[in-house]
């Protein structure tokens, strides 16, 4: 039986606005393997990305629990919940959210150095991450001197720093043209396919069926899940595997 | 063989050398006069007077009362002096030089002591009542030097947090992948110390580079080694330390502005 990393327990996530409570997320339970891939999709302001913020510490729920690999993230107070995102969670978002003054190594380099990594230990993760996702010879190079699909793939090196639990991404290929969007997809399936557990918010439907799992939200809630691939319980995570953490 | 050039040499030596006297370079930039040129100083304008040599050029004090004053000044022999004058020995005023550790304000008192209508003054004395308006003007110029620093103040706090706020969505992003809000306040805070150092080091070099083009420019409108603007190591060192402080100041309020909010807020969601 593969390790549950992520298991929500009926997640509620209610809006106070002019008074009135605005219920984004709605009970919603959710467990997530190690080793899975589940994209989140559904029409815009259904309250896939506020489940994604729950998910990530972002945000709290109003009820409910959410536990990664068996800590109650929903009860964290902000500095545990910072400290938690920086080594259990990696994130990947639409913007990539780069530092310009930063080279690609450099940025993939800073959360290592937030989490006191020493510099010879986080310049060699960064090279190899940065290997990993076909930007070995790119490390040097600063935002600007790279593509949006390089850029990216710097930001998923950079997610998987530390070594996270769980790589959450928000609508990763939403920046980039058809083509990068399509190399990007093959990306997560490759980082999938050696151990890391994903999950990803998404409106891009190649990139939905590209996932292990599809869970469509509704009005805040689950309404159906399709299991595309299962996971093999016997396939262990490949001992080189840069993302996720090992169980 | 004639005795002529004999007695014409004889006459030659009998003749006295022409007293010296000293002018001042304004004159002699004025009259294109020289070192061992040889002029006719009279008391009236194209009357008799006697031929003196110029044995040097002298240089006014660098003092900003002598700036403004645009007479020349020729200096001679005491006697040579009174001679030419008809005036003998009466002075309107005179300088005494004390010895090496007598006090100034006692040798005045016993100069005062000794005859009536004596009215002596040490030379710091005098030179305090004469710079009295320059005291007024370099007190403006402080209060102008505040009010620019104030004003410069503010001006570095609004940009420092304009150049901050601009980055809200890296520090949101910066705060989503797990950076504490201390490890963000302390880049902000290095990022504006940085910034202020490098800008204050410019302006110390800029302010030395324009105060030797306006003293090069006075100092040649006026003939005088007085330095008319001035960048001490102890203004560089104010100006910097003060920028230094300004600039984490700044740095510290804008930081605490960014890590206050919500990371989603910062990143516009």
């Amino acid at each position: 039986m593969r390790e549950i990393v992520l298991a929500a327990r009926d997640v509620r996530r209610d809006y106070p606005v002019a008074g009135e409570p605005v219920h984004a997320v709605r009970g919603i339970s959710l467990d997530v393997a190690a080793g899975d891939w589940v994209a989140i999709v559904g029409p815009s302001g259904c309250g896939k990305s506020t489940l994604l913020n729950l998910l990530g510490a972002i945000d709290r729920p109003t009820t409910g629990s959410i536990a990664i690999r068996g800590r109650d993230v929903a009860r964290m107070n902000d500095a545990d919940a910072t400290r938690f995102r920086l080594t259990g969670i990696g994130f990947v978002f639409q913007r990539f959210y780069l530092m310009p003054t930063l080279t690609a190594a450099e940025n993939v380099e800073l959360p290592m150095a937030e989490a006191k990594l020493p510099r010879a230990a986080r310049v060699a993760r960064a090279r190899e991450l940065l290997a990993y996702v076909g930007l070995g010879a790119r490390a040097d190079h600063r935002p600007y001197q790279l593509s949006g699909g390089e850029q990216q793939r710097v930001a998923i090196a950079r997610a998987l720093a530390n070594r996270p639990a769980l790589l959450l991404a928000d609508e990763p290929t939403g920046e980039l043209d058809a083509r990068t969007g399509t190399e990007m997809i093959a990306l997560f399936d490759r980082l999938n396919r050696d151990g890391t557990t994903i999950v990803t918010v998404t409106h891009d439907e190649e990139l939905a069926q590209a996932a292990r799992r599809v869970v469509h939200m509704r009005d805040g809630a689950i309404v159906d899940q399709v299991l595309r691939r299962p996971l093999a319980d016997a396939v262990p995570a490949p001992p080189h595997a840069p993302g996720t953490a090992q169980a | 063989m004639s005795l002529l050039p004999l007695l014409a040499f004889a006459a030659l030596l009998q003749q006295p050398a022409p007293r010296s006297i000293t002018i001042d370079e304004r004159l002699a930039d004025a009259a294109g006069l020289a070192v061992g040129d040889r002029v006719v100083l009279g008391t009236t304008p194209g009357g008799a007077g006697d031929t003196v040599r110029i044995a040097a050029i002298t240089r006014r004090s660098a003092d900003p009362s002598e700036v403004a004053r645009s007479e020349f000044r020729v200096r001679l022999h005491l006697d040579h002096l009174q001679t030419l004058s008809g005036s003998g020995d009466r002075v309107g005023r005179f300088a005494v030089q004390s010895r090496d550790g007598a006090e100034p304000s006692a040798v005045a008192a016993r100069i005062n002591a000794s005859a009536f209508g004596f009215r002596a003054y040490p030379a710091a004395e005098v030179a305090i009542e004469t710079s009295a308006t320059f005291r007024v003007v370099n007190r403006f110029h402080r209060a102008i030097g505040v009010i620019t620093i104030v004003a410069s103040a503010i001006f570095l706090l609004c940009i420092t947090l304009l150049k901050v706020d601009e980055r809200r969505r890296d520090v949101g992003a910066l705060r989503l992948i797990g950076m504490s809000r201390s490890s963000v306040l302390r880049a902000v805070v290095l990022e504006a110390s940085l910034v202020s150092l490098i800008g204050s080091l410019m302006g110390a070099g800029l302010g030395w580079f324009a105060s030797a083009v306006v003293n090069w420019y006075y100092q040649g409108v006026y003939t005088t080694p007085l330095r008319f603007a001035i960048v001490t190591p102890g203004i560089v060192l104010f100006a910097v330390l003060l920028s230094l402080a300004l600039g984490v100041l700044a740095g510290l309020f804008a930081a605490q502005r960014l890590v206050r909010r919500a990371p989603l807020e910062l990143i516009g969601r």
